[in-house]
């Protein structure tokens, strides 16, 4: 009696499970994930000093057309910059476009 | 006609809310706005209803003829968070407003005393799969009258001369109690 206890649960857990995995694939909220790629190439140092809120706050403006230049980030280095600009001009996003930064 | 009666019985002699006190949290948590109000009424009646069908099939045709019924809790919450888990996921990509305005009440739907009571006592009170479906419509409708009515009581009361200490949750509890009181006049309808 014990083990179809710890059967029916476990087989009732897991059709559950699936259930759930399956409409998580249809819902899923797709973000765009050149924002976290940015993010990354960033300094992360957190300043503000380009005004946004954080490194995040910049990446995103990037990817979204608010920022047009890199340089609005006064911490990070040439490489760095050049990077993001190719890294931008390179990528497209889910719609299919590119975003046009220069450094 | 009896599902009719079941219908009434539940809606509004037996509200949930106000007779058998259960889902008092979201009653109290998500009733300042009276549309957060209606979202979370929509959200507890779709939880509800498939909660009442798909418990009342594992509870017949799972858990009695393997003799573990006193797994029913257990197995109850189960399918009563995987569908909470389904709603958020759902509000998630179809609406992100009304998912930021519910805030921790929708995960909170788990907890949610009126959707496992409905399950346990759909069981108990050996209703077939037609009656435990009306009985979780019924109750879900009647929590979703309940807090939209004490929702646009709340809003009225923001404005009202209410004395200083009774301001914000006391007056919410006094203004349900006034609310039960009100209802119990209908008791001997059904």
């Amino acid at each position: 009696m014990n083990i179809s206890a710890i059967v029916a649960l476990a087989v009732i857990g897991a059709a559950l499970g699936i259930v759930l995995g399956i409409a998580n694939k249809y819902l899923v909220v797709e973000e765009d994930n050149r924002i976290t790629e940015v993010n990354a190439m960033l300094p992360g140092a957190n300043c503000g000093g380009c005004g946004f809120p954080g490194c995040s706050g910049f990446a995103a403006a990037l990817v979204e057309g608010e920022a047009k230049k890199v340089s609005g980030c006064v911490v990070s280095n040439q490489e760095t910059r050049e990077k993001i600009v190719t890294y931008l001009n390179e990528t497209p996003g889910p719609d299919g476009n590119t975003v046009k930064v220069t450094i | 006609m009896e599902l009719v009666s079941l219908f009434i019985g539940l809606t509004f002699v037996n509200n949930v809310v106000l007779s058998k006190f259960y889902a008092v949290c979201p009653l109290l948590g998500v009733s300042k706005k009276p549309k957060n109000a209606l979202n979370m009424g929509y959200a507890v009646t779709f939880v509800i209803v498939i909660a009442s069908i798909v418990t009342h099939i594992l509870y017949h045709f799972v858990l009695v003829p393997l003799e573990i019924t006193y797994l029913d809790l257990i197995t109850f919450i189960l399918v009563i968070a995987s569908l909470v888990q389904f709603v958020e996921m759902f509000l998630k990509k179809t609406s992100p407003e009304i998912y930021k305005s519910m805030g921790v009440y929708l995960p909170l739907i788990t907890t949610n005393c009126a959707v496992l009571g409905v399950a346990l006592d759909n069981i108990s009170a050996n209703y077939n799969l037609i009656e435990a479906t009306v009985a979780g419509l019924a109750v879900s409708v009647g929590f979703t009258i309940v807090i939209y009515l004490f929702a646009t009581i709340r809003e009225r009361l923001e404005i009202a001369n209410v004395p200083e200490s009774f301001k914000g949750t006391p007056i919410a509890l006094i203004t349900a109690g006034i609310m039960a009181c009100a209802l119990a006049g209908i008791a001997g309808l059904v």
